[in-house]
């Protein structure tokens, strides 16, 4: 056998979306309890960083987000292997990061964003990297990669519903789906072939 | 205080133009075009702030950007320190006045926290939904310097007397019915908008929250001493409207306002935040006597059904002097948009109706206007589970967690209301001594003087005709 069981990934519809960014909002909030985010807005204290970005142009809103491409890319520009496929997700291994960028060019769908660190409610600082500010030397924040991991560590206790990415579940008009290749391209043949 | 601001906002540079504000909004006050920054007519806003909670439009944080941050919290009258993101709807806050005349020592402070703050300032604090929190509510408060920490469920028992004695006069009478409930000032300024010709339907009973002011000016002041044009009197509220109602014209007593701020729950949460305290590990400490005893009667206030139940437990015991069989009234509990009951109080079979979310109140009003509406007493909440759901709460970040955070608001309520030794409003011994030392009688001239008020019609001429 030489077929591959391809990767599930998370896509949107472009004459769905109405550009809320409630998909970024909870694709925040799933990813920070490390940071004390909890259910309410007034728990949040750093930035909103979110692994998906919903893009505007003149005639659309759109969420982008990672494929997470069976060539991955963004992990052979990876110097220091800190990018690596578990369990079919493309996965950032955030401490081993050195924040280099070679992901960030290498994917073709510009899934991948730098952002400072945080931990604890506060900037993760470089241990040696020294910049000026304000006349003094103060160690430099760290700046790591981030992208969507398909919310493989979230805990699905409150409301959940299964397995499905937090975009998935709060996109208010159903515009975002987690698709699973291997399925979808089965139901397309098999749709094909009873036309013929 | 005067609000000439509208309150509720939608700030064009965030604003997406998704129209989810619009979807929620019950009175369809948010106009504008999809992909476009929305507008708010303020006339038809009834300013409950459900567009503030659903809004998810936020703005990006980055270093270009904190500048303008530090511009838009004080436009939106929040902390400078505030680390939560700034949303495209929002409410108009008042915090900062709040802060500086918390600092001033000449200053007598009150504050009155309603029903609905004490089972959702926690969530603020990341403990969760349901938590349920009077004793560190009142310690945070006394920290921040209030000089009497003091109750808006005191007022829901005071509440329950008159609104109760004037449904049992209209009911005997014939008069005036059906009656509503005049709680819920967004419900009260709906009325006053688009059915003006009804608003005699209305009780005259001030909300809790003015009755609470009043009596700091008045019975207050005399217990403590102090000049009612001394005392600076702060209400915490689950409720952005709250901000409109206590800027009411009538809403004054002897000549000073009865409440000079509004804030919200996430308001108070600021500023226990940028005061350092340390609210999870606060001590649990009493509410100051005797404005600040309530019953569990007055605690369910902060839900749909509540004003109804607490009604039902003193009325039939007015009516019939005899004890009610069954203290939980589960017929008014409950989500359904609109509830009704026949409730046997003696000879009488009281019929009535609750409505939650002011979208189903229309109906109910064009049978009022038709004269078909069968009930005697109608609660309406304007927002969907009643204060608990409030346009002032704690914010979600996640939409899909809004039941169970409205759920487990709601039995935190009930749970207080069971745990309280009296839990009929007729039975508080500081109201008992109210109504002895000062009041006299509900709807007596003491009463009638600070507890009621009268409405204004609202229409605009052109939907008049």
């Amino acid at each position: 056998m030489n077929n591959v069981q391809p990767s599930p990934f998370v896509i949107a519809e472009a004459g769905k979306c109405i550009g809320c960014k409630a998909c970024e909002l909870a694709c925040f909030a799933v990813h920070n309890d490390h940071n004390g985010v909890v259910a309410a807005v007034g728990t949040v204290t750093v930035p909103v960083i979110p692994r998906l970005h919903v893009i505007r142009t003149e005639s659309f809103t759109l969420p982008v987000q990672c494929r997470q491409c069976e060539n991955a890319p963004c992990a052979e520009a990876c110097p220091v292997q800190a990018i690596r496929r578990e369990e079919g997700t493309i996965v950032i291994h955030e401490e081993s990061c050195i924040g280099c960028k070679g992901c960030a060019m290498a994917c073709p769908f510009g899934a991948i964003s730098l952002y400072k660190a945080y931990s604890n409610g506060k900037v993760v600082p470089q241990i040696q990297l020294k910049e000026r500010q304000h006349s003094a030397m103060v160690r430099s924040a760290k700046v790591i990669a981030y992208k969507c991991d398909l919310c493989r560590t979230r805990d699905h206790k409150d409301g959940a519903m299964g397995n499905v990415p937090a975009c998935v579940e709060v996109c208010p008009v159903e515009a975002l789906s987690l698709v699973h290749p291997d399925t979808s391209v089965s139901r397309s043949r098999t749709a094909a072939a009873m036309r013929l | 205080m005067s609000y000439k601001d509208p309150i509720i906002h939608i700030d064009e540079q965030l604003c997406t133009g998704c129209r989810r504000c619009a979807a929620v909004c019950p009175v369809d006050a948010i106009i504008g075009e999809p992909g476009h920054p929305q507008t708010i007519d303020a006339h038809r806003c009834v300013v409950c702030g459900q567009c503030v909670q659903i809004c998810t439009a936020y703005a990006a944080d980055n270093e270009s950007t904190t500048a303008l941050r530090a511009v838009k919290l004080q436009e939106r009258g929040q902390l400078p320190n505030v680390r939560e993101p700034l949303f495209a709807a929002y409410s108009s806050g008042d915090i900062q006045k709040v802060k500086a005349v918390l600092a001033d020592p000449k200053r007598f402070k009150v504050v009155q926290c309603a029903p609905a703050i004490r089972v959702s300032l926690a969530e603020e604090f990341g403990l969760p939904f349901g938590t349920l929190t009077p004793g560190k509510m009142a310690a945070a408060l006394r920290r921040l310097k209030f000089d009497r920490i003091y109750d808006t469920n005191f007022a829901a028992d005071v509440t329950i007397m008159e609104e109760g004695s004037e449904l049992i006069g209209r009911v005997m009478s014939g008069e005036r019915l059906p009656m509503f409930t005049s709680c819920c000032p967004a419900w009260v300024k709906h009325a006053e908008t688009v059915a003006p010709e009804l608003l005699e339907h209305l009780s005259s009973c001030k909300s809790p929250m003015q009755m609470a002011g009043a009596l700091f000016k008045t019975y207050g002041a005399e217990l403590d001493g102090i000049a009612p044009s001394d005392i600076f009197s702060v209400a915490v509220m689950p409720c952005t409207c709250k901000k409109f109602e206590c800027s009411r014209e009538e809403m004054s007593v002897n000549g000073c306002r009865e409440v000079d701020v509004v804030i919200t729950t996430r308001e108070l949460a600021s500023l226990i935040k940028d005061q350092g305290i340390d609210f999870i590990h606060l001590p649990d400490e009493p509410f100051d006597s005797p404005l600040g005893k309530y019953s569990g009667a007055g605690s369910i206030f902060g839900v749909t059904g509540g004003v109804m139940e607490a009604a039902i437990r003193t009325g039939y015991e007015l009516i019939t002097h005899e004890q009610i069989p069954n203290l939980q009234l589960d017929f008014v509990r409950g989500e359904e948009g609109i509830r009704t009951a026949e409730v046997q109080i003696g000879e009488l079979e009281l019929k009535v109706a609750v409505v939650a979310g002011l979208k189903y109140v229309d109906a109910v009003l064009a049978k009022v206007a038709e004269g078909t509406c069968p009930y005697h007493f109608i609660e309406v909440m304007a927002c969907p589970e009643g204060c608990v759901s409030g346009g002032g709460q704690p914010k979600l970040l996640l939409e899909t967690q809004r039941k169970i955070a409205y759920q487990a608001r709601k039995s935190a309520v009930y749970r207080h209301d069971s745990h309280q030794k009296v839990r009929k409003s007729h039975e508080n011994p500081d109201i008992i001594k109210l109504y002895k030392d000062f009041l006299g009688e509900p709807l007596g001239h003491t009463s009638h003087h600070l507890l009621h008020t009268k409405f204004v019609d609202r229409s605009l001429k052109e939907e008049m005709s």
